[in-house]
């Protein structure tokens, strides 16, 4: 049986790949903010149609429902290579997956806006109302503004997914940090090393980000203690 | 077969799928197969390292705390490739990628099902502990008749949504080319050049198995809901 000291680790390589390292994650960040911009904007229009009673509330149902279920792999090949054959489009693969990225996290930011709005006392609605706003001043000024605080930790957290996922992104040569990595570990053959370094950073990420969630959801419900 | 001319040129051709359809259900299979064996695995594994993180002894309950953050923080794709080229390499040992698949969602999932056991331990009133305690059964016969039992009707419905987690995660497998419904929507698009038609049906296959799932475990979380 071989033994773990017959491997000799040479960490080396990775200092030596500090500007494909930087480069890539300047990618994966770019990726991830576009896509959760995108998807905050998108999750609550999803969320408002969803809401509406009636048929169009249960095409909001199935948009939560379906594009919930795929997972990002799924999506990406979908769309990058099945719906732009389909439609004959010429997609950049950076395109495709902030697309990608966008449709799966609307969804889940759809589910977490809809339970934030409904948390809110149907009495603000009403008062709003009998003061004699409008329905969507009384959405825009009374309702949103308070359902925000409550969604905004979760939010944030949403953000930490899109981070982890993005990597995916590298398998239809989008140049993000798995992408540069990969090319990095063909280089070198150094796989544990790199991987290892990736892992570091994907955490050192997500943690920061969580952290800041935390510290959101602390500072929003300051005035409740 | 139907054939639609789109303005774009390109001609739909479903008999590819339909012709196909025992492969794609048989490559669906081992989406599935993979989903259960990494989740049957991160329960085991998230179910021991709760008991030492709820254990109330530092020495555990630290190091239980940061494998949680570590298995939770690292994408999926990332531990595939470390687990299959990384550690591989480092043991010398050579997982199949299978194997190597199995370990990853393990390993990822672990990280949630750890959180969901220690919810559900911490749910369990002190009392019940003591009560058997002091009616003389030990620590493993409290876990095992007293504890458990009423920890699993409160984590079923959140390690139902785990190991739907995990069946997404699972359609990553064809990177390390393990033969499953993406593998062969892979292999059909550059052998055939059908990327619309095979992708769709690999799309089309995973939202049912996820609303299928899902719906099992919300028919399971009601029963455990009426017995309680």
């Amino acid at each position: 049986m071989r033994l773990l000291l017959t491997y000799t680790f040479d960490w080396s390589v990775i200092g030596k790949s500090i500007q494909f390292f930087e480069r890539g994650i300047t990618v994966t960040l770019r990726i991830t903010v576009f896509s959760l911009v995108f998807s905050l904007v998108l999750g609550l229009i999803v969320a408002l149609v969803r809401m509406t009673p009636g048929p169009v509330g249960l095409i909001g149902f199935a948009y939560v429902q379906v594009f919930r279920a795929l997972s990002l792999y799924v999506y990406i090949l979908f769309i990058y290579f099945g719906v732009a054959a389909l439609f004959g489009l010429n997609l950049d693969p950076l395109t495709a997956g902030i697309v990608s990225l966008t449709l799966l996290n609307s969804a889940y930011m759809a589910e977490i806006y809809r339970a934030a709005i409904q948390a809110i006392d149907p009495g603000q609605h009403e008062a709003a109302r009998s003061l004699g706003l409008g329905h969507i001043s009384t959405f825009a000024n009374v309702v949103f503004p308070q359902a925000w605080r409550i969604a905004l930790p979760s939010l944030v957290n949403q953000f930490t997914d899109i981070i982890k996922d993005s990597s995916v992104v590298a398998l239809i040569g989008v140049g993000d940090l798995m992408y540069e990595s990969i090319e990095r570990v063909s280089f070198y053959q150094r796989p544990f090393e790199f991987y290892t370094a990736d892992a570091a950073i994907y955490l050192t990420m997500v943690v920061i980000v969580a952290q800041l969630a935390s510290r959101l959801e602390h500072h929003l419900r300051r005035h409740l203690r | 077969m139907a054939m639609i001319f789109l303005d774009a040129q390109y001609t739909l051709d479903w008999s590819v799928v339909t012709d196909r359809w025992r492969q794609f259900a048989e490559g669906a299979w081992v989406d599935v197969w993979v989903a259960v064996l990494g989740f049957g695995f991160a329960c085991l594994l998230g179910l021991a390292n709760a008991i030492l993180r709820t254990s109330g002894v530092n020495l555990f309950s630290i190091p239980s705390f940061l494998y949680v953050q570590l298995m939770r923080g690292v994408p999926l794709y990332v531990m595939i490739l470390w687990i299959y080229f990384g550690v591989a390499n480092v043991l010398g040992i050579n997982f199949t990628s299978f194997q190597a698949m199995v370990i990853a969602l393990a390993l990822t999932g672990s990280g949630y099902t750890t959180e969901i056991f220690r919810a559900g331990l911490n749910a369990i009133d002190k009392g019940q502990m003591e009560a058997a305690r002091s009616i003389g059964l030990n620590r493993l016969l409290t876990y095992r008749h007293v504890i458990l039992p009423q920890a699993f009707r409160i984590v079923v419905p959140p390690l139902g949504n785990t190991f739907i987690g995990l069946l997404k995660g699972a359609t990553l497998m064809s990177v390390i080319a393990v033969p499953d419904m993406v593998f062969l929507a892979n292999e059909l698009n550059v052998t055939l050049f059908t990327p619309f038609e095979v992708f769709t049906a690999v799309a089309v296959i995973l939202v049912v198995l996820v609303l299928f799932f899902s719906a099992l475990v919300y028919l399971l979380e009601r029963r455990l809901q009426i017995a309680t």
